[in-house]
């Protein structure tokens, strides 16, 4: 029997009728379109699928979408504003911070939930928020200076883009 | 995608126990789901109905009452009990076990509860609650129990738990201040991993030791005899290198994926004395 659903992403109001089983990564990809968020091995082992989700970093895959009722949801495509990438985004291009990409969308978002909780994080805060995300190119080392190198330029008052 | 089965989300515990007494569903219960859409996708568990007990309001509360202790209710997070400052200060050993357990994602959504109800062997959370005595309270249509952590644990991913019946949360007593644990886990990687071995060793105010192990027997266990040698020692020089030694004589551990059984028999000894030299300062790490 399916469901209704009704939550917030990207900034934007959001109905669905969805089968309760129905995880939100199947939710946000399936029915909303938003390809961005990846599935990687679908148990929450690998960060590929990381949402932001009332503002605390999640896996898409282990949230069921009746569970984000009444939620907002912050995805991949929700960090660049009018065309333009955030400083987040640049940065990890600045600093080569990914090859086949597959990791990005979701290293963003543990990146972003972490800046967001915490505008000066240690290298110790940074290696824990990304811990639960995989990434088979870089060896983490370029992620975690793109990390660095956004905290700085937020702090330093160009904010967020 | 997930095998078929419908959600409802109750508000009170009684609605919720009313769902646990019909017979002609399989009701599972949703709290954080990091266990359970795992075993959901794998299809091993068909259930009918999920109870999402996120609703529930007994189910969040995380109180601390000085002289009588700290409640943590069945759909408080992880990272809510790792980031609580009342945790850090006054029960060591399981901030630093919630830390520690999967990833920071996982940790936003994992309860403390589901990871005593999970009854995992290397449940993360288990050897310190173990240490600190705590009970779990637990609620049926018939009324409520309470009953010591120690008979929670029936076996692999089992508990004393009734098919009608709903944890609502778990208690600690409240520590009497001079009292401290630690918590020492090993796992192959620094991140996100299950256990090899973990440790919480507690020293109350009153020289008393408390030992709770996971990942080396059926269930995580506390260790009732290793903290009577360690009572009756309590300040001798080498009672770090003691404890690590006898440890070894007290656990059976298996091989598995993660370890073999004489690893985990080596690194539980390495802990089990770094952990007590911690706690009294002798050295022997």
């Amino acid at each position: 029997m399916k469901v209704s659903l009704t939550c917030r992403v990207n900034g934007e109001g959001v109905c669905g009728t969805i089968e309760p089983s129905m995880t939100l990564l199947n939710f946000l990809r399936h029915d909303l379109k938003l390809f961005g968020t990846k599935e990687g091995c679908g148990e929450g082992e690998c960060g590929a699928c990381t949402v932001i989700m009332n503002g605390v970093a999640v896996n898409a895959c282990l949230v069921l979408a009746v569970e984000a009722e009444n939620t907002e949801i912050t995805t991949v495509e929700g960090l660049s504003c009018g065309g333009e990438l955030s400083t987040l985004q640049s940065e990890f291009i600045k600093q080569d911070a990914l090859q086949c990409g597959f990791c990005t969308p979701g290293m963003l978002m543990s990146a972003r939930a972490l800046l967001d909780r915490t505008s000066d994080p240690t290298e110790t805060e940074m290696k824990e928020a990304i811990a639960g995300n995989l990434c088979r190119c870089t060896g983490y080392v370029s992620i975690l200076a793109a990390i660095a190198s956004t905290a700085k330029t937020e702090r330093e008052g160009e904010g967020r883009k | 995608m997930l095998s078929e089965f419908n959600v409802v989300k109750p508000q009170t515990v009684e609605e919720a126990l009313t769902y646990l007494e019909r017979k002609d569903h399989i009701t599972k219960v949703l709290a954080g789901g990091t266990d359970l859409l795992v075993i959901l996708r794998r299809s091993l568990k068909m259930p009918d109905l999920l109870l999402d007990i996120k609703g529930i309001e007994e189910t969040k509360r995380l109180e601390f009452t000085s002289g009588v202790g700290l409640f943590v209710g069945a759909s408080v997070t992880v990272n809510q009990v790792a980031d609580s400052e009342i945790i850090q200060r006054k029960y060591q050993a399981l901030g630093q076990a919630a830390q520690t357990l999967g990833s920071y994602q996982v940790r936003n959504r994992a309860t403390l509860v589901g990871n005593i109800c999970n009854a995992s062997p290397g449940a993360d959370l288990a050897a310190p609650l173990l240490v600190y005595e705590a009970n779990v309270h637990i609620a049926s249509k018939t009324g409520r129990r309470t009953i010591p952590l120690t008979e929670f644990f029936t076996g692999v991913k089992k508990t004393a738990l009734a098919s009608n019946e709903l944890v609502v949360g778990i208690s600690l007593p409240d520590p009497s201040s001079g009292d401290q644990s630690v918590y020492l886990r090993q796992a192959r990687i620094k991140g996100h991993d299950l256990g090899i071995v973990g440790v919480a060793v507690r020293l109350t105010a009153y020289q008393r030791f408390l030992v709770a192990i996971s990942a080396v027997a059926p269930t995580p266990v506390r260790l009732f005899a290793l903290e009577e040698s360690l009572n009756d020692q309590w300040n001798s020089p080498e009672i770090a290198v003691f404890a690590g030694e006898e440890i070894q004589m007290l656990i059976h551990p298996i091989s598995d994926v993660r370890a073999s059984a004489e690893y985990r028999l080596h690194i539980a000894g390495v802990l089990v004395k770094r952990a007590v030299a911690l706690l009294t300062m002798t050295g022997g790490t």
